[in-house]
């Protein structure tokens, strides 16, 4: 029972991360391949607050929380400036440079990593759960309000949002810091939840990794993004047997995905009976839209 | 329509993990379960498999024989494996899932120091022993501040050990005074045993003219290695996996660096010299064992028969992890984790590794080291070294 | 300055192979706007199509380049029909397209990993074993011919990109798609033969990098120092290419021989960084345009 409590725990730690990063990319467009990078931060730096400093669990996140978001607005105002990919590949290399940073890194354990951190278990509902709970409703807010809503219009239409007179570049920096502050914070809580951390954990694969879930839970989604962190942390450990393929299976999707459903499973869409009613009031209106074109094209008017 | 058909695969979906994850798994009254991890895939892939292997033939036979005898009760027994990937974390989660899911009695492995260190307060809290194989970083069974984790074992000698008799063997009987060492920086075991092999070299007189590091998965030694061309050692000692070694040796020599290469027991592999060429000729390594010495051949040529495959170090390695805990079942006449652990902590066997007599920090006393030398296409025995002050 | 100078040949050598493989990245990047993240699994493959022929076919070395040079061909254009075409077809905003080369990068390397097996294979050795000496200089004798193989192909491309029709069609459209298609210029066509000279390259690069190392599944991950080559060079000028990799190589060298092997990989990725605040169209790049 330890152990699927156990999955459990890690999928809401992914989803923490997962939350953070899908403002970032689902909501307001920009992909990040170094947010792995912002888990290490927040890991490192709970690692120390208990370990080293020996304050409570409580400090350790709100410190990589806030640390992680810091550091990123230092880095969003040098990288969101810069135009698509080279913003991608900015993170990119921010996330490696990070890494490498930690792997040099003697006082943290260096490159052969840091063991034996105090982990702290829950009050009587385990840690992660409660502050992927917190998160959910924070982000949900967020998403709702007039900020998420810009971060949208950004996504869409850059230019046409600029004109409105939405301030692109604070949106944006909104929008990154969110998502590195909810990383650290997951990153925190990995740390808290392994015992143990080792640079190589937060790599290029891990940003990956954590925007294939985003993609594949579904752009714009909330519930997607649940949904995704669940099943891609746990599907793995179901099919442990075919660990081997996990990865592949991963690329594959992604490239059936974009090519075949870039909404993901449920791109656009929110799990609850008010989003549900909303997909369905969608998908007849555009049944009627399609039926009346044709009819249209039948009458000869088209 | 369409929101109801991605509803149901959803619904679908988390209704299958949580059937699965319930599931658990079905106790049968008389077989006792053993877990194993190590790689199975990643840089040392190979010698994970090797265990895994080994660990599978020994337990076919003990089954074949009609299982072990524990206290009046025969049981058979199972083997539970997983792939730990070489990763420190990705063995914390198996070491949880051996113990909470699969209620394994005892685990056989790991083979690297990097996955055996982390795991130790897990299957401390869980009370499940585990002997690991090739994993010699003292900080397996021994933690920072001086305490010994209760419920880890190995079945070799440690790094502090193993630099001490390279050093030893370097100044003593090569008669080096000037040794240039040449490491994979993020990686407990190549770190320690460099440091070990450090220390002992300074304290016995010899100078250690350059310490070069790389880290792993780095393919272009180049520069580093020019570094040590330019300090001119008389030997350079090596503690990486067969893989970086065989690959620096030949550059090491492209560049000119004929001195004789020393080495760990990451070196011994099948795959060593194919990959080396004769860029190692001449050159030395410790071993836990001779691989063609006569102890160990009722176990070779049994598993050569059966995987069409020479035995790695790790096979016989694990085969005496195995032994050491089927000992200390048998001698506990118990299943439970702690009287297990308790009779590890005496443990005092033959393996075909040598004599395994457990101590104080639960590592095996006084375990031999072999030197092996590369002549040709062979791993040639030279001898048995001891460290002698 | 002995080992001054042999670092320095060190640097050369790892640069020529950051050349051919960063040129790779380059070519694409001029026409398709993107950067191929799975350029580096073309390389990867290119070598184990080298290494299979020589063993399993038991080809000697020279047909080996040209059947790998053109069974990475073939994957990459395979790749550009099968990922970008329907990408480019729906018109989908650029960042789709990285997406996708990152999960098609991530789909061949672990798909090889699970297939052929992660351990490193050796190539049968071609060239004797030992340096050729130059004083206290050592050349290894691979790298002497790597060098040639190397400047061979960059030349022929050269060639081809300025002196032939076909060339200047990939040259206009480069330049400009949509202008180049209304003179006559099938877009289609030349993106083909962007993706299988690409391919090929990529090839004859990893084929190079298996004899020079090992042939293992991670070599994509490696090339990723190439891409900072051709980042640090100029994304869409091939001497950019070129220059950003001979420079990368030989800072990577100089930092690991006289600083720390440890350093190496931070200080490329600080390269790129600032490379990217500071002059994103790098040393030689053209214009970035808007890519909104």
């Amino acid at each position: 029972m330890e152990y699927i409590l156990g999955i459990f725990e890690l999928s809401a730690i992914n989803l923490v991360a997962v939350l953070g990063l899908s403002i970032l990319t689902g909501f307001t467009g920009l992909f990040s391949f170094g947010h792995a990078g912002f888990m290490a931060i927040g890991a490192y730096v709970g690692a120390i607050v208990t370990a080293r400093l020996h304050l409570p669990f409580v400090a350790a996140i709100l410190a990589a929380g806030l640390v992680a978001g810091i550091i990123s607005i230092g880095i969003g105002r040098l990288t969101l400036k810069l135009k698509g990919d080279y913003f991608c590949i900015a993170t990119m290399g921010f996330g490696e440079a990070i890494r490498l940073i930690l792997n040099n890194w003697a006082w943290v354990g260096g490159a052969r990593g840091w063991e034996s951190i105090p982990q702290f278990k829950g009050i009587s509902v385990s840690l992660p759960f409660i502050v992927a709970i917190i998160s959910v409703i924070l982000v949900w807010n967020m998403v709702n309000s007039r900020q998420g809503r810009n971060m949208v219009a950004v996504r869409e239409e850059e230019l046409a949002a600029q004109m409105a007179g939405i301030n692109v570049m604070r949106t944006k920096m909104m929008a990154l810091v969110t998502s590195a502050v909810l990383a650290g914070i997951a990153g925190a809580l990995m740390a808290n939840f392994v015992g143990f951390i080792a640079p190589k954990t937060f790599n290029m694969t891990k940003s990956t990794e954590l925007t294939i879930i985003v993609i594949f839970g579904g752009i714009g989604s909330i519930s997607g993004s649940v949904l995704g962190a669940l099943l891609l942390t746990a599907l793995p450990e179901i099919f442990r047997a075919f660990s081997d393929w996990r990865l592949v299976f991963y690329g594959l999707a992604v490239i059936v995905i974009m090519v075949g459903r870039p909404q993901g499973l449920l791109g656009g869409m929110e799990l609850t009976p008010a989003g549900l009613r909303k997909a369905a009031a969608a998908n007849k209106a555009k049944a009627a839209l399609l039926a009346e074109s044709r009819a249209m094209e039948k009458r000869g008017e088209i | 329509m369409r929101t109801r058909y991605v509803l149901g695969t959803v619904l679908t979906l988390v209704l299958a993990i949580a059937l699965v994850g319930c599931g658990g798994a079905a106790k049968q009254a008389d077989t006792i379960k053993i877990g194993w991890f190590g790689p199975l895939t990643g840089d040392t892939a190979l010698w994970g498999q090797a265990e895994l292997n080994s660990v599978k033939m020994m337990i076919d036979d003990y089954n074949a024989a009609g299982g072990i005898k524990v206290g009046s009760k025969t049981y058979k027994l199972e083997v539970i494996g997983y792939d730990d990937k070489g990763d420190s974390t990705e063995a914390v989660n198996v070491a949880k899932r051996l113990s909470s899911q699969d209620h394994v009695v005892a685990i056989v492995g790991p083979q690297g120091s990097g996955e055996a260190i982390p795991v130790a307060p897990i299957l401390a809290a869980a009370k499940v022993p585990y002997v690991a194989s090739t994993a010699t970083n003292p900080k397996v069974t021994v933690t920072e501040s001086g305490a010994v984790n209760q419920y880890s074992f190995r079945a070799c000698f440690t790094d502090p050990y193993q630099g001490k008799v390279a050093a030893y063997f370097a100044y003593q009987k090569l008669e080096k005074r000037n040794a240039a060492i040449f490491m994979t920086v993020d990686d407990s075991y190549s770190a320690g045993l460099a440091q070990y092999f450090k220390e002992s070299f300074e304290k016995l007189g010899g100078k250690i003219v350059a310490e070069v590091s790389f880290t792993a998965g780095e393919k272009d030694f180049r520069a580093p290695l020019t570094k040590i061309k330019a300090a001119n050692p008389d030997i350079i000692f090596m503690p990486n996996y067969y893989t970086d070694v065989a690959l620096s040796a030949k550059q090491a020599r492209d560049l000119g660096i004929n001195q004789v290469l020393l080495g760990g027991d990451g070196w011994p592999s099948e795959n060593l010299i194919s990959l080396a060429g004769n860029a190692l000729e001449g050159s030395m390594f410790i071993n836990h064992l001779d691989f063609d010495g006569d102890i160990a051949k009722p176990f070779r040529d049994e598993y050569k028969a059966k995987y069409g495959k020479v035995a790695e170090l790790n096979s016989y390695m694990i085969h005496d992890a195995l032994l050491m805990v089927i000992d200390a079942i048998q001698r506990s006449g118990s299943l439970d984790g702690e009287k297990i652990k308790n009779a590890l902590e005496t443990c005092d066997i033959e393996g075909v590794t040598g004599h395994i007599k457990i101590g104080p920090t639960h590592d095996p006393v006084g375990k031999d080291a072999w030197l092996i030398k590369i002549i040709g296409p062979n791993m040639v025995f030279q001898e048995k070294f001891a460290a002698k002050d | 300055m002995t080992q001054f100078l042999q670092q320095l040949v060190n640097g050369l050598s790892i640069g020529s192979i950051y050349a051919l493989m960063a040129v790779g990245y380059s070519l694409v990047y001029s026409i398709m706007n993107f950067s191929n993240f799975a350029h580096g699994s073309v390389i990867m493959l290119g070598a184990y199509f080298g290494f299979f022929s020589m063993t399993l076919l038991g080809l000697p070395f020279i047909p080996s380049f040209f059947v790998a040079a053109f069974g990475s061909a073939i994957i990459a254009v395979s790749l550009e029909r099968l990922a970008y075409k329907p990408l480019r077809d729906r018109k989908a905003p650029f960042l789709y397209f990285i997406i996708t080369a990152m999960g098609a990068s991530i789909f061949i390397d672990n798909f090889v990993i699970a297939t052929i097996g992660p351990t490193p294979k050796m190539y049968p050795q071609i060239f004797a074993q030992g340096p050729i000496m130059l004083g206290e200089i050592a050349l290894g004798r691979i790298d002497l011919a790597m060098f040639g193989i190397s400047a061979v192909c960059l030349l022929a491309l050269i060639l081809f990109i300025d002196h032939t029709k076909m060339g200047k069609a990939v040259q206009a459209t480069a330049y400009n798609m949509k202008a180049s298609a209304l003179m006559g210029v099938n877009p289609n066509f030349v993106i083909i033969l962007v993706f299988a000279i690409g391919g090929a390259l990529a090839g004859v690069a990893g084929v190079l990098y298996g004899m020079k190392y090992q042939v293992f599944p991670q070599i994509g991950a490696i090339t990723l120092k190439s891409f900072i080559a051709a980042v640090f060079g100029g994304l869409g000028s091939l001497p950019g290419a070129l220059l950003g990799a001979l420079l990368l190589g030989l800072i990577e060298t100089f930092v690991s021989g006289y600083l720390s092997t440890q350093y190496r990989d931070l200080i490329a990725f600080l390269i790129l960084i600032a490379m990217l605040i500071v002059r994103p169209t790098g040393i030689m790049g053209k214009n970035a345009e808007d890519k909104a």
